[in-house]
């Protein structure tokens, strides 16, 4: 809808803006997490920017790999334009691997660190939704609903706004378990289960979604099982504080 | 505590049962042509408005003798917004070259001047030795038709003539490549 931004002379695309601003400010809510969590914000940020620009440079490099003969005589061509050209999988192993290793290299609890990381990380994907609703190609399915939006000459469902939506749930529900939370890596975990658990559901109200070659929703099948795997792990988690709670209840008798 | 693991693993079955229920619902035909539905705009998923320009040498060209809408003859087509006066598309510009001739008679890359007169466009082809059409578009009526404000603008569209991608600002030669094999990857 507005791919890109005039400012008098200059043109700014609206979604690589967002990009910005929203890393900007995702960093800065882990930060503050952190220290709310009462962990060292320094080096939680330091995970999350670690993260992000192993992220960055891993998709670059990846995909430079996978086109290598179109970079090989043009080295400059790797380092820019940097505007298009990654490749999500290798950015994201990279990335989280980088952030991994940062992690350990600074003796962090991994479960509280994921605890801080989790809003900055949500935040992120509903900036990455909001982009793709202002100025990218996704669009919703036909539908009648009285709330649909006309995209493309026709009434479609709003699916990045519901993917907004599903973000804003998941924050409110780390919110919530912020303090409250009884075990570390609980509000992580949960959070992106709810999360997952929203993409799954609302996935299929994209028209233009990643499908498999038998039509399924790729997104919808991989949220299942991060949906599965976080509920699993958040259910193992309480079942340890509770018994650990109970053996020193024990040990005090 | 055996109790309470035994509800929160039925629950999560429920949940992983539910949740397959709900893919194998939103599954979707995978042969629609999503075009059917849409009326011909320079937006994604848009059948993209055919146009007739002509090169320097006055030979037409049209978006129609390339791809295909009703049957599967056709070949995706790059359309390369650009002006001699604009930084940006002289350094992408051999990249599009380097492409052209990577993909030849596999894809169609058409450079669409914006406003210039054809002697310009002769001398731009010229000076960087360009062997894909340029197109002169002196009234910019096709480039107002795409509603291209920013220069370089390239539209991919794809064999069926759907615009599949719009992006706006420069390329470089694997971008290009990867989109073009995605598009032919998909037959």
């Amino acid at each position: 809808m507005y791919p890109v931004i005039n400012l008098g002379p200059f043109v700014l695309p609206t979604a690589g803006l967002l990009y910005i601003l929203g890393a900007w400010f995702s960093l800065s809510w882990v930060e503050k997490a952190a220290k709310q969590l009462g962990l060292n914000p320094e080096r939680v940020y330091g995970v999350a920017v670690t993260a992000l620009v192993g992220g960055l440079i891993g998709a670059r490099l990846t995909f430079a790999a996978i086109y290598w003969q179109a970079f090989q005589h043009n080295l400059l061509g790797i380092i820019w334009p940097l505007n298009t050209g990654y490749n999500l999988w290798g950015g994201l192993v990279i990335g989280v691997a980088a952030g991994f290793f940062y992690g350990r290299y600074h003796q962090l609890h991994p479960a509280s660190t994921l605890d801080a990381l989790a809003p900055g990380l949500i935040f992120g994907l509903i900036v990455v939704s909001l982009a793709d609703f202002l100025a990218g190609p996704g669009f919703g399915t036909l539908t009648r609903v009285p709330w649909a939006i006309t995209q493309y000459s026709m009434r479609r469902h709003p699916v990045q706004v519901y993917e907004i939506l599903v973000g804003l749930a998941a924050l409110f529900v780390w919110w919530r378990l912020r303090d409250q939370r009884t075990v570390a890596g609980q509000a992580f975990l949960m959070s992106v289960s709810v999360y997952s658990g929203g993409r799954l559901l609302v996935d299929a109200f994209r028209d233009n979604a990643w499908l498999s070659g038998g039509g399924y929703h790729i997104l919808q099948i991989i949220s299942l099982a991060v949906m599965i795997v976080c509920l699993y792990l958040a259910a193992r988690l309480g079942e340890t504080a509770v018994q650990r709670r109970q053996d020193s209840h024990q040990e005090n008798h | 505590m055996t109790r309470l693991r035994f509800e929160r693993m039925i629950l999560l079955a429920a949940l992983t049962a539910l949740g397959i229920v709900w893919i194998l619902f939103s599954r979707e035909e995978v042969s629609r042509s999503r075009a059917v539905v849409l009326t011909e705009a320079p937006i994604v998923g848009h059948l993209a408005p055919d146009f007739t320009l002509a090169t320097p040498l006055g030979e037409e060209v049209s978006l129609t003798d390339f791809v295909d809408r009703d049957g599967d003859s056709g070949q995706p087509v790059v359309l390369n917004y650009w002006a001699s006066w604009c930084g940006p598309c002289r350094m992408e510009t051999p990249e599009f070259q380097n492409t052209s001739l990577k993909f030849k008679n596999r894809v169609a890359i058409l450079g669409i001047n914006q406003g210039e007169s054809a002697q310009k466009v002769t001398e731009f082809g010229i000076s960087y030795g360009l062997t894909y059409p340029l197109l002169v578009d002196e009234d910019s009526a096709v480039n107002q038709k795409y509603g291209v404000n920013s220069l370089p603008t390239t539209i991919f569209i794809d064999r069926k003539g759907v615009v599949r991608e719009v992006f706006v600002g420069i390329l470089n030669q694997a971008v290009l490549e990867d989109r073009l094999n995605r598009l032919l990857e998909e037959g």
